[in-house]
Parts: C-alpha cells; structure tokens; sequence
C-alpha cells in the first residue's frame, strides 16, 4: 500500500467513527426522548387516572346531590348515586335510555321555556331549554319540582351547567340539584308561625282596644263622683275630705293616661289609629301646650325658656296628635330634670319634599347613654327600669309620639349625653296629607289604566269590596280571584256606594267600622236605593251584632278574622248562573270518579258520568257538557282515541278538555295533547287537595255556563 | 232653667252626670235607650241632648240620626259622647248628625263650657 493509500483510508475510517459517534449520539437522544414521552405518557394516565376517580368520587359522595348530565339529544349519559336516591331510578335504568325531561312537570317547563323566551326573545322548547341555560348561561340555582319514579314531587334548587369539547363546542349539559323539601317545609312552617303571630297580634290589639273601653267606663264613674263629691265637701266645708277625694280624682286620673297611652298604642297595632287633619296656627297651638305643661315645669324648680320664630303660620295635621306630642316630651323632660332648664324651639326648614316644621325640646336632665337612647323608642321601654319606679309612666309615651310623628310623614330623633341632658326633635311637613288621602291619590295614580279594565271586565260574578282598609282589599281580592269571581274595591262608604250604582256587582262585602260614612250607613243607604235594593250585602266585620245586620238588610255576617273557605261558601250562592252548567267525568277508577262527581256537583253543577272514551262520546252526543275530565288510560276507548273521536266533529271543538291522568306521558303525547286540551293535570303530582282547588278554580273561571 | 236629656245606659254613669247637672241648675231628663231618647226628645222636646254612643237596642248614632231625621227635634243640639276613642269615632258621631263630640270619661268643665257655648250662659 502506498502512502496515498494509507492516506485516504484514514480518512475514511474517520469519517465512518465520525458517523458511527453521530449516529450513537442521535439513538441515544431518541431513546431519551422516548423514555420521557414514555414517562410523561405515564404521568399523564396516571393523573388521569386519578381524576376520573375523584370525579366518580365526587360524583357518589354527593348523595344528597342529583348530578345528572346529558348530551344535545336529550340522552343522559351520568347519572349519579344522589340521582338514584332522590329519583328513584337506577343509573342502569336511565343511562342512554330516557332524557332529564321525564323528572320535570309538564307544566313547569312550559312556564320555564316561556320565561326563557322573554329573556332570549328566541323559542324554547323541551330540551333545548336545558341547551339555552348552558349556552346563556343562565346557569343561577332555580327552584324547581323533581318528579320521581314513583310520581311524587320532590322539590329542588337546581342549576345547569354546559358541558363544551375543548374547541368550545357545547356537546351537553349537566344539572345539579339539591333535595330542599326539608327547607320547603321550613318556610312553610317559617310563614305560618309569622301568620299565627301577626293574628295574634291583631287579636291582642283588638283585645286592648276593647279592654281599655272596657275600663274607661266605670273609670268615668269614679274621676266623676270624686269630682262631684269634692264639690259637696268643699261646700259643706270638709277640708280633710277635700284633699282625699282630690287624691282619688288624681289617681284616676293617671289610670286614665295610661290607659290611653295603652289605648293608642294597641289603635296603632291594630292599623286603627286615624288622622283627624285639619289647619291650625302654629303659634296658637304652642301657646296651649305651655300653658298646660307649665306646672309641671315649675313642681321641680326648672325654667322653660322658648324660642319660637316669628311668622311660623298654619300647620296642617292632627292638631290633637301634635299637641300630644309635644306635650309628651316637655313632660318627658320636666320629669327627668331637675332645677335645670327646658328649652322649646320651633321653626321652619326648607326641605326637598316641602316646607317642615321643626319643634325641639331640650333639657338640661339627667340624659342618657348610648344603649339606652337605641332602645328609647321601643314600646315598654324606659332608658333604665328602675326610672318607672322612680318617674312613673307607662313607656309608651316616645312609642306612640314617634309613630304619630311618622304617620303624619314627620320622623322625631334624639341625641342626648349622659350627665348633661336630652334634645328631641320632631320634623312635621308643613301640609300633612290624611291616610286616605294619600291612600286614594295613590289608587288614582295607579288608577286610571286599572279603573278602565275594571270598567271594561265587570262580569257577570262581579263581589264589590267596600272596606276603610287596603290590606282587607288584597287580601279579599286574592281570594275571590282565585275563586273565579271578579272584584272591585272600595275604601270608603261613599265610593262604595257610587261603585254599587256603577258596577252592579253581584254581591257586595261591606265593613263596619269605617271612618266617614259606616257600614250600617252605606248598609241602609243601599237597602234604600232601588238601584242597589236588591244587591246582596255581606257584613264583614269584628263587631258580633248580628241581629241589627240582618234587620237592617244584610243577607249574611262574618266576624273577622274569615277564612277563604267561609268567604267562598258564603258568596258562591250568590253566583250567577251556577246550576246552568254540565260537566261530563270520564274515568274508569270508580273511587276517583265519585270524588270528582262529588266535587263538581257541590260546586253546583249538572254532573254526566262515563267509565271509558266510547261511553263518552254517546253521552257527549246525547247533549254536549260544557266540560269535560278526561283520564286517559281506560279500556274499550283509551283518553287519546276519545279526544280524536271528539276533534273530529267541529260541533265540539269548544268544549275545553281537562286531562288528569296518572299516566307517564312522553314528549310526544305531551305536544300531540297540548294542541288539542286545556289543560293536563298529573295525578300523581298533585296533592288530592291541590287537584280539587285546581278543578274548582277551573270550573268556576274558564266555562261559561248555558244560560 | 235650660232642659238636658241625658242619654246613658250605665247607670252610674247616669246617676253622677245628671247629679252634677242638676247642682249647675239644670233640668235633666233621661234615657237609657236609643228608642227611648227619639221618644223623650219628641215628649220632652229639651234644649240640649248628650248621647252616649254605645247603647243597647239602637246605637247612639243611629238615634242621633233620627232625631236629626224628625223637624220637631232636628235643631236640638247633640252633643255625642263615648267612650269607645276609637279611630273615625269623631266622624262617624258628625256624620250622624252630632254637633259637637267629646270622650268620656267627661272632664266636666270642658263639657260645661261645651254645653254653655250652644245655650248660652247659665250661671246667670
């Protein structure tokens, strides 16, 4: 070999190592590259791994949870052990083979998928509400009614989450719901312990009220034979029995004030407490309250100084009111001062809603701290207990001044320092507006659009409510709505009579007590006028003088407090028409079918029975009801073949169908039925009650009755 | 000597108010029913009436408005009296008819000075 040779072989012998170390170099980096996508591979299953069972962890830890997802169609594809204890349904049962939709009413979805239209303005309809949630992301916690296996309803707090691929296409939904029949039945109970107490309250205001007339009565007596027998002695000059009878006449008098203060407060509770506006000089009425407070004043040795602006003019309120006011806080302030001074100021603030009147009155007394003025206020409430046994009073007095002030629109506060003494201040406006003044003035706003559709829609059922009280008027009205009536409201006895004239109700509901003109007023007025002689009136009222209702006219007379079911019973006889009208019950279940026939009838209606469909279309062919009940499983002739058999002929297409059924209906029954019946009540998701209030309601709205 | 009819059907009531009267000079006729004060109003034909409010049979706003009601008695002063303070009681007694209105238990003076304002003075 030659030296060239050797040469070149070198070379490639290098070049081959060189290759040989290149290609070393890249299978070692393949081969560590491949490990670590290995490992990664390996790390990521395993977290994966690990997530999938936390989530199905989660998923049965939350048993008190129904978690149930489903994909676009309506499939369920997860449906958790929460979902099985609250449905009742096995995930077996459901998984791929039903849709969320058989747990939900038939009606709450409707009323759903119609409020979601009002917020997306688009349609919504069976899932795709579920679908609109997600996307929408309307996704706050809901109530709604859970339907389970076995019919009954369960209530829920549900939300809906959408379930999107990572390219954020929506491939799904989920929702999660919480069992909250226990809270349900919380707030129910919650509601009617508030109900309960809030009678109560009435009750024992209505007591006081009585009771402190109760008590006026023989206190009369007894302030007026001391006065009486005070004269004699004086005239017979017995000076020793002077000062005792004076005494007694003095301690009736006391018992008096507090009953009167005990009087106001349970008027106020009761919602009794009326303003007697009228116009008066301010200074006039200052004048007369230092006049009387100025013994008081003088007994503990302080001075009264006064700072009445000049040209304070007229206020318009409750003169008696606003004297008792003030009186109040000067005696206040004399009984907690000694040798000090009381200051009472007046003048005028400008303020955005009007002119106030500002009264101020400030001592120089023992004051307060700050626990004792947050709890001045409160009725039975003096700053200390130990002060009743030491200044005497009843602890109503600042109670009924504040509520006086706030009825009249004003508001009283106070500021006070321990040790140096106390400052009231009452804001009245300078034109007080009458509770019914207000009250009316606001009707009248709201007014105009609800007289014309009232003027518009007097039916033929039309109750006119004639009370002094709004809240009555709510609550009447809520109840005879519900009862298929229409009502018209009146808060005094003179609209009451001019609505009577008007409208021609078909009864009228009349309270006694009234301010202005009273129920035994508008009662004979009514009874006088040819127009309304013949309107039956029923007295409504806490007074028990049944005898003097009925011979002065009245055809019934309830003592407050009334229940729905005693108003009901009481107005339906008036009802125009109520045995006109012809229900036709098809049921096969026996028991089911005599207690609808039952119920329609004692609403008074003519009741036709059928025990299956082709028993029903002959008696719909021997005359044609004005109603029909419609079950739909029955055999010979099922409830969907009937209402075929029924749309065939155009005669019946008016006749409205009620269905209540206990059947399962699918989404397809459900559309194919809502285009031809009224309604679809399911059996197993009513209460018995729940479903007899419904078809009452349904009786007494929706037919007209033949005439 | 000026004639009151005093409408009470508590008898203490009745007894000490008309008791106080009389010592004023006043002649005092009675009634202790809502019948009986439109009868003695007619018979009696007084110069003044104070009407208690609650009475037995017919209510004393009811009598009121009857007497009111009949041109022999229709310019009688009525002076409604009650007890019962509660709200639109002052209403209800003017509506009826009433002239003027105070609550009982009566502070005498005041109803003196009441009285005496429809019949002019007495102690002449």
């Amino acid at each position: 070999m030659d030296g060239n040779a050797t040469q070149q072989l070198m070379l490639h012998n290098q070049e081959l190592r060189e290759e040989v170390r290149t290609a070393r170099e890249a299978a070692e980096i393949t081969s560590r590259l491949v490990v670590e996508q290995f490992e990664e591979t390996e790390r990521i299953l395993d977290l994966f791994k690990s997530a999938n069972a936390q989530r199905e962890a989660v998923l049965d830890a939350a048993s008190r949870i129904s978690i149930i997802a489903a994909d676009r169609e309506g499939r369920i594809t997860l449906f958790n052990r929460g979902a099985e204890r609250m449905l009742g349904y096995s995930a077996k049962e459901v998984l791929g083979k039903r849709t969320p939709l058989d747990f939900h009413l038939a009606d709450e979805m409707k009323a759903r998928c119609g409020e979601l239209e009002g917020i997306t303005g688009g349609p919504a309809e069976g899932i795709d509400l579920f679908l609109h949630y997600a996307r929408y992301q309307v996704s706050e916690e809901h109530e709604w009614t859970y339907v389970r296996k076995d019919g009954t309803p369960v209530p829920v707090s549900m939300s809906v989450t959408g379930i999107y691929t990572s390219e954020k296409e929506l491939t799904g939904f989920l929702c999660a719901a919480m069992d909250i029949t226990q809270r349900k039945r919380q707030e129910e109970s919650l509601r009617e312990a508030m109900r309960a107490a809030e009678s109560a309250n009435r009750t024992k205001s209505t007591f006081l009220a009585n009771m402190s007339h109760e008590l006026r009565t023989p206190l009369n007596a007894i302030i007026g034979y001391s006065e009486l027998l005070e004269e004699e002695a004086e005239d017979l000059e017995l000076e020793s029995f002077v000062l005792d009878l004076r005494k007694i006449r003095t301690a009736g008098k006391h018992l008096l004030a507090l009953i009167n203060d005990v009087l106001d407060l349970s008027k106020i509770e009761a919602g009794k407490a009326d303003l007697f506006i009228e116009r008066f000089p301010i200074e006039g009425m200052t004048r007369d309250v230092i006049a009387t407070i100025s013994p008081l004043i003088e007994k503990k040795a302080n001075r009264l100084d006064l700072r009445i602006a000049g040209g304070l003019g007229d206020l318009t309120a409750d003169l008696t009111r606003t004297r008792q006011v003030l009186f109040n806080l000067l005696s206040n302030s004399a009984k907690f001062t000694e040798k000090g001074a009381i200051t009472l100021e007046a003048f005028l603030e400008p303020s955005p809603a009007g002119e106030m009147i500002v009264f101020k009155v400030r001592d120089t007394g023992i004051g307060m701290m700050g626990d004792q003025l947050s709890r001045i206020f409160e009725p039975f409430v003096q700053a200390d207990a130990s002060t009743t046994k030491q200044f005497g009073g009843t602890g109503l007095g600042l109670t009924i001044s504040r509520t006086f002030c706030r009825m009249m629109g004003g508001e009283m506060t106070v500021e006070s320092e321990h040790g140096k003494g106390s400052t009231f201040t009452v804001k009245l406006p300078r034109e007080v507006k009458a509770k019914q003044e207000a009250a009316e003035s606001a009707r009248k706003q709201e007014g105009a659009k609800v007289g014309e559709k009232a003027a518009g829609k007097h039916g033929p059922n039309t109750v006119l409510v004639i009370d002094d009280d709004p809240a009555v008027h709510d609550m009447l009205a809520t109840y005879l709505r519900k009862d298929g009536f229409d009502v018209v409201c009146a808060i005094s006895g003179e609209e009451g009579l001019r609505l009577a004239k008007e409208v021609k109700p078909m009864a009228i509901t009349l309270d006694i007590i009234m301010p202005g003109m009273d129920g035994w007023a508008v009662l004979g007025a009514l009874k006088s006028n040819p127009e309304t002689a013949s309107i039956p009136v029923v007295l409504i009222t806490i007074e028990e003088k049944r005898d003097l209702g009925f011979t002065l006219g009245a055809s019934d007379y309830l003592v407050k407090p009334i229940s729905h079911v005693q108003l009901f019973d009481t107005l339906r006889k008036y009802k125009h028409g109520r045995v006109a009208g012809r229900v036709l019950v098809v049921e096969d279940e026996k028991t089911t079918r005599d207690l609808m026939v039952r119920l329609v009838r004692k609403e008074g209606w003519n009741v036709v029975e059928a025990g299956n469909g082709r028993e029903a279309l002959d008696r719909v062919a021997e005359r044609k009801p004005d109603l029909i009940f419609l079950d739909l499983m029955m055999p010979v002739m099922d409830g969907f073949e009937f209402i075929r058999e029924l749309r065939a002929n155009k005669d019946y297409h008016s006749i409205p169908v009620v269905v209540v059924t206990a059947k399962d209906l699918t989404p397809e029954e459900r559309q194919w039925l809502n285009g031809d019946v009224y309604r679809v009540f399911r059996k197993g998701s009513f209460s018995r009650d729940e479903l007899l209030q419904q078809i009452r309601e349904i009786i007494l709205c929706e037919v007209k009755p033949a005439k | 000597m000026h004639k009151i009819l005093l409408v009470e059907d508590n008898e203490m009531n009745r007894d000490m108010l008309s008791r106080r009267l009389t010592k004023r000079d006043f002649e005092v006729v009675h009634a202790v029913t809502g019948r009986e004060a439109i009868e003695n109003a007619l018979s009696a034909l007084p110069d003044l009436i104070l009407m208690d409010l609650s009475l037995p049979d017919m209510d004393g706003w009811e009598a009121t408005r009857r007497i009111k009601g009949q041109a022999a008695t229709a310019a009688i002063p009525v002076i409604a009296l009650t007890a019962h303070a509660m709200a639109g009681d002052r209403e209800k007694a003017m509506e009826a008819g009433a002239d003027d209105y105070d609550t009982k238990p009566v502070e005498f003076t005041r109803l003196l000075q009441k009285i005496e304002s429809f019949l002019g003075s007495t102690q002449a």
